[in-house]
């Protein structure tokens, strides 16, 4: 809304003013023009500029001293006039600016006078601002030739003073703005781009004036926190485009070797120009650097973010023009940056990261052998110090320094090879990850925990093997963790791989000290070789080679799953093998691991402590783990490994330890997932016949190898019926090897044969064993149900139901006859489906009911070994055998009369245990048995129970509560529990009964613990109705 | 490297194949190829069906079902683990085409022999195979050009000879292209020579009391052994006037040698025994080296592959308890 468009109209308006001003210089007469300055339009005052500025600048010019207030307006007039129009000419812009700066220029020394206000310090500055904003591009170069170095000489240490001496802040960034300015360095796009030659010229220039701006910007930086951060940042920014401009790489290198001689009229100046030589470069670099360092160590823990981001970019820029020129400084600022990666400020961060990666991807570092020196510098005197600051600094220090050292190894990506070829930089450094990862061994915890017996089917609980919570020595934070395993992926992605494997499995065999560790980096190495889960800054150069990958896995696979590596002691059961095997297998596996396994040694001797163990477990987890990542890694490649990987891992599934079999287990699902397996027992089923064939040849030595049965266990348990063709030769084997071996290796060969058999029942014994049940059951409930009964506890009422009902027996057993036929009737076509199941028998008989019949065979003989574990175990062996061949009546037959006599043997004259055992056997034969059995259990075994009953009578009534967690407790539960449908089953004879009946009401006293006397009430009602049956028959027999 | 074998533990197999669902009565390597070929393992089982295995996986690659579930008591390669050749009890001897993928009989041989006597192989010239084979009368071998099957001559025991049967046959010649030469041993127990281009025994040895079951001949030592139903192994030489003579004989501890094989390199042989044990003997003095015992039932065949490094080389035995297992010899040491 300019009044006056025209530049006739607007000198009609100005000159009244500009005459008024010249007469008499005073603040209103400067306002007066300003007011009416507002009114012109900015194309009509560029014709007036010189006309409008004289009266300004003759009112500066005016000797003597003047008013401040004056002089500051007439400077910001002067800056109002030069925002609305361009300088054109070289003269008024050099006149211009040597008249402002005067006006900052501190009055004579001589006189004392007051200093300047800061209004008019900010006016001025602001006016130069505008000044040099104001001026066309080729007018401005006037400014920056030789003849003028004193000129801007003079107004870059008027500014520096102004920007490191005021207090006023808006002074100082005033002042660092300008000085950017002046230096052609300005943030705002108006400027024209300066050709090479130009800026070679300023840099020339400028190259005086380094020493003086870089010293006292470095003081502003380290000045004061109270000063803000605006300042700082302005200050960071204008020394590192300063420096930038004047050490630029591309400058130097174009700088003739000798000074140019200037005319002869310039002389003096020659000699405050300044040749930017070799030598002249290399001593800058030096006292550059020291000022680098200075600001990098204020600024770099500097209160403020933005501060800190200044630093980013310092260092970007710095690296990107003077890469060369600086590189002495690069360690200290390589160190800033990597250091601010893990800045608490996200934007900080993610610059960092941004700058980083220009880095990388640009490939300063690779292709500049020194800053990759400088790197590799700075990473080994950090190798050699982490150590020590591992061992002294707190957690957050920990991240920090290992942050610096991710970040390093990240800058130096592909040239890491250069570190690792060194000998000495790959041991400090592999010696420093070693120590860092010690675990911590001390919990006892990790030992203690035992799997749930039974182990559930796989399925369940296994998800995707996660790495198993460690616990380290020397931090807690999961971010150091997290940092290390950075740490260890970024050497396997560029390094060598084969070299780094070959490093730390050289460590990993060195010392039992280094092993988890070792194992843990080799796990990662892997990881990272195959650029999973990496964090890098750039590609690698040479993509990975799947047979390299392939060749290493199976060389570390083949050092963890060594016999003096994968079978450590890790726990001091005796139940898992007997003391003997256990003591063989430890010789043995010292034997294997040869002079390298001196820890083992030490774990082989009596006492292995806890800490051992814990050791051990966690090594043996690690190692699981790393089975784990190298599926991972390899995807369906690793099928080919499943041949010799798999069988211990699942030998490890079964161990008793729960961290260990948690982890096997974790590593199976990683395995079914990288190899394209729907679920573990998909896996398994369809890598049996690699299991069986481990499995056999394991248990060619069975003594020695007493986890193949664990496996054995483990595939039994989680396949199904598919899988017997495969391992009916392995059973076969095991049946003739026990044959061999009585007497040494039974009980390992019948946990063997227990878990084959219960394997047999759930495949195929099932449906006949649940149908007897259900037959059975059928019966009593039927009968339970005809009596009004339920077969639950309900004491009173069963306790009445029992006398009303003895009444009746009692009247029966005087003649007194009820109607009963109708119970009869009932039973008799239940009894019929029983002889059908004998006619199968004929037909030839499948191998799972054959093998059933092989290893009753050995039970037979084991029956009576000394050992009464041994014996109990034959007894659950054999009541799977009874169960599984219970459809095969004509061959289930002759071994029960074979069975018979050993197992009478069990029944009446061992130890309690074993006659409860042989008891539950006896119910199970006498499912499928009755005729055979009735004879027998009456003549040889029934009179010794029930007289066992009796006697134990009175110790029970005389027992206080503590008597219910005794042996012979739960043989007398367990006989009064199981003689009445054992006698029902068997279709027993009345004097039989009348022996039960008569033991089993000893125990209807009220001074009998509870539980006795409920079973003997179900016992009688048992009872009851046998004695219905036979009194059916009473009549026909009277 | 033989002694510390000795001194071991009795060696287990380095892994058993199992899969076959019949007993095994013939096994053929063929893992010379270069190194992306996988290398294989050919058996011929009772159930007529060959079974090639797939070394690296131990897995079943194909089956190959050609001799109407007759058993299968020969596999032979020619030339490349592509083309192969089978005989079984159907009395047909198969080749078959196996390249890219193919599972096809190409040609088949009725041989109508009955017995047991596997064919003889010998490489004459690139692309063309001479084949001893028991003929359809008794006593006769005929000897066939493959894959042209033009018969080359028949070769029948003198009149009153009494040989019975062939039992087994070894086809070979000192160098490439000098006169083909087969060594038949007969059911009577003797071992006879026979010149093949003329048709005529050299010599006759009487080697055992009953029938040889296997021989094997190194052609460098002049030097055989042939095993039979008895507690012997028989060990004979050739000399200079083409006479077969007795050298050594060697007891064994169980009677019953159904396969010998010498290896390749000429160092050691194994023979595969009845009483379920492969037996491995220095091949120039017939020294016991091992004893390996893994198999339940009769150990039918024994092979030793040809991986071109010796390192890789292995022993595969296949027995009547449908497994075959596989050790490694070299890697004992």
């Amino acid at each position: 809304m300019a009044v006056f468009d025209t530049p006739q109209a607007a000198f009609g308006a100005l000159r009244p003013v500009c005459v008024q001003l010249t007469r008499a210089q005073t603040v209103e007469n400067v306002r007066q023009l300003q007011a009416h300055l507002a009114g012109v339009s900015g194309a009509a005052l560029q014709e007036l500029q010189e006309y409008v500025l004289f009266p300004l600048r003759f009112a500066l010019r005016v000797p003597g001293p003047k008013q401040e207030r004056l002089v500051q307006s007439l400077v910001q007039c002067i800056s109002s006039v030069l925002a609305a129009t361009c300088v054109k000419k070289q003269e008024l812009l050099q006149e211009l600016f040597s008249e402002l700066c005067t006006c900052l220029a501190p009055p004579p020394s001589s006189v004392k006078a007051a200093p300047l206000s800061e209004e008019l310090k900010l006016a001025v500055i602001q006016a130069l601002h505008t000044l040099m904003h104001s001026a066309y591009g080729d007018v401005i170069l006037s400014l920056y030739r030789p003849s003028s170095l004193p000129l801007l000489g003079f107004a870059v240490s008027l500014l520096l003073t102004l920007a490191e001496q005021e207090k006023a802040k808006q002074i100082k960034i005033s002042a660092l703005e300008c000085l950017q300015v002046l230096v052609l360095q300005c943030d705002c796009q108006e400027h024209r781009q300066l050709d090479e030659d130009e800026e070679q010229q300023c840099g020339d220039l400028f190259a005086s004036f380094l020493p003086g701006i870089s010293i006292t910007l470095s003081r502003v930086i380290a000045g004061d926190i109270k000063q803000g951060h605006k300042p700082t940042v302005s200050a960071i920014r204008l020394f590192y485009l300063i420096v930038g401009l004047v050490m630029a790489d591309k400058q130097l290198a174009r700088i003739p070797k000798s000074k140019e001689k200037l005319p002869v009229e310039h002389s003096r100046i020659s000699e405050l120009m300044i040749h930017r030589g070799s030598d002249w470069t290399k001593s800058t670099a030096e006292k550059l650097s020291l000022l680098l360092h200075k600001v990098v160590e204020s600024s770099s823990v500097h209160p403020h973010w933005k501060v800190r981001l200044e630093l980013v970019e310092l260092v970007h820029h710095l690296l990107r023009n003077c890469s060369q020129s600086l590189v002495d400084s690069f360690s200290h600022l390589l160190k800033a940056v990597v250091g601010l990666v893990n800045d608490e400020n996200s934007e900080v961060q993610s610059r960092c990261n941004k700058v980083l990666q220009g880095i990388a991807e640009q490939r300063i570092v690779a292709q500049n052998r020194a800053l990759a020196d400088v790197l590799s510098e700075n990473l080994h005197s950090l190798a050699t110090a982490l150590p020590r600051l591992m061992n002294s600094q707190d957690d957050m220090g920990k991240v920090s320094t290992l942050s610096l050292l991710l970040g390093y190894l990240k800058l130096l990506g592909p040239k890491i090879n250069i570190v690792l070829n060194s000998v000495s930089h790959l041991q400090r450094l592999s010696k420093a990850l070693v120590q860092v990862l010690e675990l911590d061994v001390t919990d006892v915890k990790i030992v203690e925990a035992r799997r749930s017996e039974p182990p559930g089917p796989l399925q369940q609980g296994v998800q995707k093997g996660r790495c198993q919570k460690k616990y380290f020595r020397f931090f807690t934070e999961e971010k150091v963790f997290q940092l290390l395993q950075q740490v260890c992926r970024v050497l396997g992605y560029y390094g060598n791989l084969y070299l780094l494997v070959d490093h730390f499995m050289g460590l990993y065999s060195e010392s039992g000290l280094y092993r988890k560790q070792a194992a843990m980096i080799l796990n990662e190495l892997v990881m990272g070789a195959a650029g999973v889960g990496v964090d890098f800054l750039q590609e690698r150069e040479v993509p990975l080679n799947v047979d390299d990958l392939k060749g290493s896995i199976t060389s570390i696979l083949d050092e963890y799953m060594d016999q003096a590596n994968w079978y450590l002691v890790t726990s001091v059961d005796t139940e898992e093998s007997s003391p003997e095997q256990s003591e063989q297998h430890l010789g043995l596996a010292v034997r294997a691991g040869g002079a390298s396994s001196s820890i083992l040694l030490q774990s082989s001797e009596p006492p292995v402590t806890t800490r051992t163990m814990n050791s051990n477990i966690w090594q043996i987890c690690i190692q699981l783990e790393g089975v784990g990542c190298f599926a991972a890694v390899l995807g369906k490649e690793f099928r080919l490994l499943l041949l010799s990987a798999l069988y211990p891992v699942l030998e490890k599934a079964g161990d008793r330890t729960l961290l260990i079999s948690e982890t096997a287990l974790g590593t199976l699902a990683d395995i079914c997932e990288a190899c394209g397996y729907d679920s573990v027992q998909c896996l398994i089923n369809e890598n049996s016949d690699y299991l069986v064939n481990s499995i056999s040849l394991n248990l060619r030595q069975l003594a020695y190898q007493p986890r193949a049965s664990q496996v054995l266990d483990t595939m039994l348990r989680n396949s199904d019926a598919s899988l017997l063709p495969l391992i009916e030769d392995v059973i076969q084997d095991v049946l003739s090897a026990l044959d061999q071996s009585y007497n040494s290796q039974a009980s390992t060969f019948l946990r063997v044969l227990h878990s084959v058999m219960t394997a047999l029942v759930q495949w195929f014994g099932m449906p006949s064993a649940e149908e007897h049940q259900q037959r059975h059951s059928d019966k009593g409930q039927s009968r339970a149900r005809s009596q009004g009964q339920h077969k639950v506890t309900m004491t009173s009422q069963e306790v009445e139901q029992f006398f009303l009902d003895y009444v009746s027996q009692k009247r029966i057993a005087e003649g007194d006859l009820p109607d009963l036929e109708e119970e009869e009737a009932d039973e008799i076509p239940l009894a019929k489906p029983e002889p059908s199941s004998d006619t199968e028998g004929e037909a030839p008989m499948p191998s799972h009911a054959q093998l059933a019949r092989d290893v009753m065979e050995r039970c037979i003989h084991l029956l009576s070994d000394g050992s009464l574990r041994v014996r109990l175990k034959v007894l659950d062996v054999l009541e799977l055998c009874v169960t599984m061949l219970h459809p095969h009546g004509n061959h289930l037959l002759p071994m029960a009369h074979r069975v018979w006599p050993a197992l009478v043997t069990r029944l009446i004259s061992d130890d309690p245990l074993a006659v409860l055992r042989a008891f539950k056997v006896l119910c199970t034969l006498a499912q499928t048995c009755g005729d055979f059995l009735r004879q027998r259990f009456s003549k040889d075994v029934l009179s010794k129970l029930t007289s066992s009953l009796l006697s134990q009578a009175p110790a029970s009534a005389r027992a206080g509560p503590v008597y219910s967690h005794t042996l012979a407790f739960k043989l007398q539960l367990a006989l009064l529990q199981g003689l009445g449908s054992l006698c029902e089953r068997l279709d027993m004879g009345e004097s039989d009964l009348n022996k039960v009946a008569d033991a089993c009401l000893i125990y209807l006293s009220a001074k009998q613990p509870v539980k006795l006397q409920e079973a003997a009430q179900r016992l009688c009602q048992v009872d009851q109705s046998l004695f219905e049956k036979l009194s059916v028959l009473a009549p026909v027999l009277l | 490297m033989l002694t510390v074998l000795m001194a071991l533990p009795p060696p287990d197999p380095q892994f058993v194949l199992r899969g076959t669902s019949a007993p095994v009565h013939t096994l053929h390597f063929s893992c010379g190829g270069p190194e992306p070929d996988i290398p294989l393992l050919f058996s011929g089982s009772e159930n007529g069906f060959i079974h090639v295995w797939n070394l690296k996986t131990h897995r079943v690659d194909t089956a190959l079902d050609g001799h109407g579930r007759k058993s299968v008591y020969c596999v032979e390669t020619m030339g490349g683990k592509d083309r192969l050749l089978s005989q079984g009890r159907d009395q047909r001897i198969c080749l078959w085409d196996l390249a890219e993928g193919r599972t096809s009989v190409t040609d088949s041989v009725f041989t109508e022999h009955m017995g047991f006597c596997r064919c003889s192989l010998l490489k004459v010239a690139q692309g063309r195979w001479l084949m001893a084979m028991a003929a359809r009368s008794l006593e006769e071998v005929q000897i066939l050009e493959l894959p042209s099957k033009t018969s080359v001559c028949t070769l029948k025991p003198e009149v009153g000879a009494k040989l019975g049967m062939p039992m087994c046959l070894k086809l070979w010649q000192l160098s490439c292209g000098s006169q083909p030469v087969l060594l038949a041993g007969y059911e009577d127990g003797s071992v006879v020579l026979w010149n093949v281009s003329m048709g005529k025994a050299l010599s006759q040895l009487s080697c055992h009391q009953e029938p040889v079951m296997s021989l094997d001949f190194d052609s460098e030592k002049a030097k055989g052994i042939s095993g039979s139903s008895e507690k012997v192994l028989s060990i004979w030489c050739l000399n200079e006037q083409q006479n077969l003579q007795v050298y050594k004989t060697h007891e064994l501890v169980n009677a019953g040698i159904s396969d010998i094989t010498i290896r390749p390199d000429k160092k050691i042989l194994a023979t595969a025994g009845w009483d379920h044990r492969i037996r491995i003997f220095s091949w120039k003095k017939l020294k016991p080296l091992a004893v390996l015992d893994y198999h339940t039932a009769t150990v039918h065949c024994v092979s030793f592959s040809d991986h071109s490094s010796p390192w890789d080389r292995l022993l595969a035995a296949g027995s009547k308890d449908q497994r075959i297992s596989v050790w490694s010899i070299y890697a004992q040491t």
